[in-house]
This record gives structure tokens, sequence and C-alpha cells, in this order.
């Protein structure tokens, strides 16, 4: 069964050789083909299609229903390189999904990130192949970029290109100086003078008129060119801010900060300034080319001899010169890196007295560099002159045949110093154009990167009424199933149902799933299937900044902006009273260490602040919660990594904010969940155990385990 | 202070190594790895490398399929040659980087480095973002990584052709 929509592709056999290989389901079955050979699947008593991941390659296995623990009578269906890991995690969604369900979809082609024109797959982060970009879309793109500016800069070229033209109308009165006033013998000594004079005043009044209009336009171009880069950044940022957690956790925030900053000023450099020269350089170039033809064709003939030699070999040079400097640069980013390591663990080197070790490693890659800087500046001295030779090669031609034309009689003196003044406006553009498809190549990759961003379609449901919300804090998850990567569900057949006001204590080990509940709660993922509606609604159809203000909650790591302790709280609801900051704070119990701070409320924290310790920003992530008044609380290990008499306070404040919320509390430390209703034990993303802390102990399963296991340890800690 | 540093002593070093003695290893009839350890069957076992760059034959970990570890190999050369061919088959498919022979070309385009290169006599292209990041050398080994997280190998760059060192050259150091 070839073609079908549900198709995959696998390239490893079971000894790691490449090879072509096929999965198919349809029907209930999987149909597997690899050469020849066809094989075919029932799934019928298979639990589940799980994607084994190793290092460089991966593996499907099917899972029998009742199979051993071990997994050893698992059924493996095929191997594959990391390539093919997106679309078999989609084939093996769709065959869970038939498991759990009966019902059979298909494979969501737009999640498996591969180019379908070359086949490559797109890059981290990115959803346009960098390789098969096509001119169409950069062009656009640009267009669109640039329209809103297009008349100004028109207007900035136009202005620039008279700049030029009247520099370049220069030549041609420094020759009429020479063959009418230098060398005219006819001429009276006055007469001469007198038309040295006048072309003294015309040749600076030319030059200062290019000045002033080469002012006016880069006056005009800094306005476009400031104007461009805030409209991108503002778009840029506006975007990320309403990209989803899904979309955003795809990019780092270095790589965010770069598409802000370096990307922005890397498009805006290229529009504002090559845009602008672009037309300038080709408009003096034609004008020039003119000029140099009604002088003397065949000495033009002649200047453009060398012209593809000398393109071809600047194109070439600047290709081998990058890769070199590329190298260096990359050299200079390990010495950077390493310096940077060094400084920020000055503290740990110095306390392991490793100072020789590391300055014996900083010696070895700054020598590294100054071996490649060395090799990179001795070929550029050694190639070049050569290419200013082949540069200046047209001009000893022109020299040598001019001269002979002069000598000949059918060229002027002033003729020939006005086409050898000329050569230079002819070189100018060419060097230009030749450095210009490194300038492109930044420019694209800028762009792309940009729209890829601005491109990007949420993968969120727009709720159809903006005035929807909810009206209370019950509950309910039906099979949902999530996974942050599409061949690793990370939650499984969740169905839980919380009512408006209790108190939800989540436990399980680590990585068992518990936060990844907590973000579906919040809305910073969508379920790969399953709903969760909250007081009856599927939270998809509210819009997100309704249930996000009823929403609140407290992290084990509490983010504090930089400014004062007041703004920091007041972040939660903005323009709320000043007595309403102060009670959040009483609350929170956090009133009494703000006032002890040296400028109260109005003291600043942060980086460039003053130090809070962990219990003390804690308590102010609680004031922001408690000033949200939310529906629904998240308290996500809150109280870890504290002291016992802060985290009694914190407990504390704690109590006095769950009242009345439906809240959900992680907690490693089992006895802060003594107060919770109920007990959702999570293991390996499936709810394993539920029940109140009575009820799960005696069960005597994963819970009471995990309460058996705390109280071994506080024993041995006593 | 000394320059010689003292020893972790042996009461420190808990991590129980697997020995001939006891341990030994199969292939189940599915296909998969076993091992009975310390007389307890396991039916299929994961052999990890602690320092897969550094020491691909030495301290193996052994967990069963719930990732519990059930013992280390220090150096898989103390067992006898069967046992020795199914821990590498094992390893061998759990590990899989291809070594490239021959480098055909390197091109940038916008900050995306296109290899084409010959694997196991065949041709294969991959991307690598990051070149400085993805691409490690450890002693006479390059490891490649690709956009994919492929892993790609050259066991000795010497050896490769000059060709193929001229094109890799400029992304090494």
């Amino acid at each position: 069964m070839t073609g079908s929509r549900n198709e995959v592709h696998f390239d490893l056999n079971e000894k790691n050789e490449y090879i072509e290989g096929s999965l198919s389901f349809s029907h209930g079955q999987i149909f597997l083909s690899e050469g020849e050979e066809s094989r075919r699947f029932s799934l019928k008593g298979i639990k589940e299609a799980v994607q084994r991941t190793y290092s460089g390659c991966s593996t499907v296995e099917l899972v029998p229903e009742n199979g051993k623990d071990d997994f050893s009578d698992s059924i493996l269906l095929c191997r594959f390189s990391m390539g093919r890991l997106n679309e078999m995690g989609e084939f093996c969604k769709v065959v869970n999904h038939y498991i759990e369900t009966g019902e059979e979809t298909e494979i969501s082609r737009k999640v498996l990130r591969v180019c379908p024109k070359c086949g490559r797959s797109y890059p981290k982060g990115l959803d346009v192949c960098l390789f098969c970009v096509d001119r169409g879309y950069i062009f656009r793109h640009t267009a669109e970029l640039v329209k809103p500016y297009i008349k100004k800069l028109l207007f900035a070229s136009i202005l620039v290109t008279i700049s030029s033209l009247l520099s370049a109308a220069a030549p041609i009165f420094n020759a009429r100086l020479v063959d009418n006033y230098l060398n005219n013998t006819s001429l009276s000594v006055e007469n001469a003078i007198s038309g040295v004079i006048s072309c003294v005043i015309v040749l600076v009044t030319l030059q200062v008129l290019s000045a002033v209009f080469r002012i006016i336009s880069q006056r005009r171009a800094n306005r476009i060119s400031c104007s461009l880069s805030d409209e991108l950044r503002r778009k840029i940022y506006d975007r990320v801010q309403r990209l989803s957690m899904s979309s955003i956790s795809k990019k780092t925030t270095g790589d965010l900060i770069k598409r802000i900053t370096r990307d922005t000023e890397t498009v805006r450099s290229f529009i504002t300034e090559q845009g602008l020269y672009a037309v300038e350089k080709v408009i003096s170039f034609i004008a020039v080319l003119v000029i140099l033809l009604t002088i003397s064709p065949f000495l033009t003939f002649l200047v453009f001899i060398p012209v593809p030699i000398v393109v071809y070999v600047i194109y070439k040079f600047w290709a081998t010169i990058r890769v070199k400097y590329d190298k260096q640069w990359r050299v200079e980013s390990r010495v950077n890196s390493v310096l940077h390591d060094i400084v920020q663990g000055i503290r740990v080197i110095k306390s392991f007295g490793t100072e020789k070790r590391e300055i014996s490693k900083f010696d070895a890659i700054c020598k590294k560099l100054a071996v490649v800087s060395a090799k990179n500046e001795q070929l550029w001295a050694l190639t070049f002159p050569y290419i200013t030779f082949l540069m200046g090669f047209g001009e000893f031609l022109v020299i040598f045949f001019g001269g002979r034309a002069v000598i000949n009689g059918s060229l002027s003196v002033g003729q020939l110093l006005e086409f050898t003044l000329y050569l230079a406006y002819i070189y100018q553009p060419l060097r230009w154009i030749s450095s210009l498809p490194r300038r492109l190549g930044e420019f694209t990759t800028s762009i792309v990167k940009i729209f890829e961003i601005l491109d990007e379609r949420d993968e969120k449901v727009i709720s159809a009424d903006p005035n929807a919300e909810f009206n209370n804090g019950d509950i309910e998850f039906k099979n949902v199933r999530f996974g942050y990567k599409a061949y690793e569900s990370v939650l499984k057949d969740i169905n839980l149902h919380v009512k408006q006001g209790q108190m939800i204590g989540l436990v399980g080990h680590s990585g068992a799933g518990k936060s990844t509940l907590i973000n579906l709660i919040l809305r910073l993922y969508e379920t790969d299937s399953g709903s969760i509606t909250i007081g009856g609604r599927d939270i998809r159809l509210i819009p997100e900044e309704n249930y996000r203000r009823k929403t609140a909650v407290v992290f084990q790591e509490t983010f504090l902006f930089a400014g004062t302790v007041y703004d920091n709280i007041a972040y939660a609801r903005p323009g709320a009273e000043r007595s309403e900051i102060i009670a959040a704070a009483k609350a929170a119990n956090a009133h009494k260490f703000i006032m002890d701070l040296p400028d109260g409320y109005n003291t600043i924290v942060g980086e460039k602040g003053h130090n809070l310790s962990g219990g003390e920003r804690q308590r102010i992530s609680i004031a922001r919660a408690v000033l949200r008044n939310p529906e629904i609380l998240i308290l996500d290990e809150a109280t870890s990594a504290l002291d016992p008499e802060t985290e009694q306070a914190i407990q504390e404040a704690l109590s006095r904010l769950v009242k009345g919320r439906t809240t959900f509390a992680i907690a490693h430390r089992l006895s802060t969940l003594k107060n919770a209703d109920s007990l959702v034990v999570i293991e390996k993303g499936r709810i394993a155990e539920t029940g109140t802390h009575s009820e799960l102990v005696a069960q005597n399963g994963i819970y009471a385990k995990l309460v058996k296991a705390q109280k071994q340890t506080a024993k041995l800690n006593k | 202070m000394s320059n010689t540093m003292d020893k972790i002593s042996p009461e420190t070093l808990k991590a129980e190594y697997l020995t001939p003695e006891n341990c030994e290893f199969f292939k189940s009839e599915t296909g998969f790895t076993g091992a009975k350890i310390n007389g307890v069957l396991h039916n299929r076992i994961i052999l990890k490398r602690a320092m897969p760059f550094a020491s691909p034959s030495d301290y193996i970990c052994i967990t069963d399929a719930e990732k519990n570890e059930l013992g280390i190999i220090e150096h898989i050369s103390d067992f006898g040659d069967k046992q020795i061919k199914i821990i590498n088959s094992e390893l061998e498919l759990r590990y899989f980087c291809p070594v490239i022979t021959e480098i055909s070309s390197i091109k940038e385009k916008m900050g995306q480095f296109y290899f084409d290169v010959t694997v196991k006599g065949k041709k294969k292209s991959f991307t690598v973002k990051d070149i400085s990041k993805n691409i490690r050398m450890h002693g006479e080994n390059i490891d490649i990584t690709d956009v994919d997280g492929n892993r790609y190998r050259i066991t000795d760059f010497s050896a490769i052709s000059g060709k193929s060192r001229r094109k890799l050259e400029p992304y090494i150091y």
C-alpha cells in the first residue's frame, strides 16, 4: 500500500544500515514495506505505539496489552534516523488515537517541518527552508516593509543621485581647464587666468551643491532609518508577546533578542543604505558610461576589458576571505566565552585553587586566535595588492592607448585627464556590486528570520465571542493528551473533575507531568486531544485576556522586574489603590520586611537594586496573587527551598489566599499539601491515584511509598 | 598545598561494577538484549555509554526499561569475545554515528551550512546550524551534529582526502 496519507518513511534496518522503507496505517492495521518485503501488523491486542529515541537514531515499537513490565515482548517495527522523528511521532499519535477511540485520523503534515521542495528539515526555530527560500518571498516581504517609506526613500535617493551627478560633472570642467586655459597657447595670460578662476568657481560650486544635496539626503535617510527600525522592532516585540508558549519555546531567549535587535538592524541598514545607494550607483554608472563613450568608444572598450576578471576575482576573493574571517570570528567568540566563564566562575576557581589551569586554558585559545589572525592578515596582505593592481589595469591600458592618441592628436590632454578621472567612477560601483552578494546574504537571512516570527500563525483557537468568560472555577479534564514534541506524549488519558473552591495537591516524581498539567490549566499550551472545560465552557473559547484575569500563579522561582517593590506587587493589577497594595502585602506576610527596607515600598529591587532573599521574593509573589484575586490559583512548588520559619510565614499567607478559590498545588514536600481536599498522583503522564491523604495511604500505592520515603529522609536528617 | 591530590577512597566509590562473574548478556527471542545480573534475569536491558566521546568502551551503564540502574561495566574488554559482540552490537544500535569518508562540498546559505558528503558509500546531504557548537573534536575524531540531531563522524581527519580536509578546515579549531 503506497501513497497513503497516513504513510511515513523509515531509513534504517535492524543493523543500522541505510535503507528505504515505509509504514502506513489504515483500517486498524499497520503495513510495513522494506524493499521487496512487506508485512502487516494488526492493532488488536496492542496497547500503544511507542517511539524510543537513542543517540542519532530512533525506533517505533508496538506494546502489547498486558505485556511484560520490562517491554521485552514489544514488537520492534522499524528504526530510523533523527530526520524522521517528527513524522514517526505523528504516525504514533494517529495509531494511538485509533487504539484509544477507534477513530481513524490523518497525519498532520504541517508539524513534520520538512521542506516539501528539497526534503531538508527546517532549522530549529524556523518554519522556512533557508535553502529553498525563493526570491519572491524575500521581494514580497521587503516590498511590504518598504511600502510606507517608498516615497521618502525615493526622494532621498534622488537627492543623493543629484549630489553624485554634480560631483561627477567635475572632471568635465577639469578637462576644460586643461584644454581651454592651461594648455591653450593662443589665449592671453589675463584671459587664461580669468578662465582658470571661472573653472575653479564652477568646481567649487559643484562640490558645495553636491555636499548640500548629500547632507539633505543623509538627514532624510537617517529619519527613514530610525522610523523603519523602530517600527520593525515594535512589530516583532508585539508579535513575540502575543505568540503562544509552544511557539516561543521553540526559540531561545538569545535567539528572540537577536531577532528584535540584530536582525532588525541588518534589515534597516540594508534597506536604508544599500537601497539608497543602489539608485545612485546605477545612475552614476550609466551617466559616466555615456560620457566615456562620448569621449572615446575605443578607450571605453579598453576600460571594460579587465572588468569581468576584476568582478570575478573580487567576488572569489570575498568568498575566500569571508570563510577565513568567519573562522577568526568564531575563535574570537570562543575566547570571549572562555573569558566569560572565568570571570563568572571566579569564586569557584579561587575556592578550588585552579587559577593556573584556567590561565593555561585561556592562553591556549588566545594562541589559537593569534595563529588564525596572523594567517588571515598574511592572506590579506599578499592578496589585496594584486587585486588593487588588477583593478588599476584598465587605467594602464587607457594611459598607454590614450597617451598615444594624445600624441597623434586624436585626443586632447584634457580629455585624457577627464577619462582617467572617470575611471574611479566606473570602478566604484563595480566594487559595490561585488560586495553586494555578501550584504544581500546577510539581509535575506535576517528578513527570513524576522518574517518567520511576523508570519507565524498562532496555534490557539480564537474565541468567537470576545466577551466570553467563566463564571466559576469548576474545572474538568476530558481525555486530555499532550506532548511538547509530536513524538513524546507527556500527559495521557487525563480525566479529572475539580469543583469550585477545591484545593488539589498534585503529587508525583520529577518529570511525571505535574508542571505540564499546570501549563495546560494556564493555557500556555493547547491540548493535543481531549478538552479542558472551566465553568462548563471549553477554555479555548474564552479569550485569553478574560481567562488570565481570573488566574494567578505563585512559582518556585519568583521573577522580579527591575523597579520598585510597589511596582512588582502592582504588576498583578496595574492601577490598584495604594491601600490595596499594602493590604495584599499584609495578607502575604510581606508588609513587615518591606517596611524594614530603606525606602519601604519604593525600594528598587533587581540586579541594580536591593537584593531580596528567596523567602521575601516569594512573599512578593504571593502579594501579587492576592492582589489579582483569582478564581483559579496555582501554587507551583511555592514553598520549597525555604527555611522552616520562612515556610511557616508563607504557609500562613497561602492558607489565607487559597480560601474559596480553586487551587492546584504542586509540592514535593507532601506535608505542605495536608490541607488539600484531594490529592492527584501523576505517574508517567497518567493519573495513577486520587483521594485524600488517608485514603491514599490506605491504598498503599505510589503515594504511600512517597510518604514513607519522605518520613525516612526526615528521620535521617534529624 | 601539594600538587598531587588524594584519590577518592574505595569506600566512596559505591558504584557496583559488573563483571563476567556476575553478569551475562544474551539476545532474547524478540531480538532485544537481555542480561542475567547477580542471578536475576532481565529480558530487556538498556546499555548507555557514560562517556561516549572520551571513553566509548568503558563505563557502560546498564538499566532496565524503567531506567533503573542495574550496574556498570568498567571495561567492555573484561568480558569474553561472545559477550563483547553482544554488548557492542547493542551499543552500535543505540549510538548511530555513520562515518564520513568524503566531503564533496560545504555551502553556507543564510547562516546554515549545507554539507554534501559520502557516508557508507552513499551520498548524503545534511544541514548544520551554529557550526562552532556542532562540530566537536575528540583527538583524531571529529563529530558533526546536524539540525535533526543526527551524528556523523570523521574517524581520522588526517586520513581523509586533502580536498575533503581543506573543505572542513575553516570550521575546526
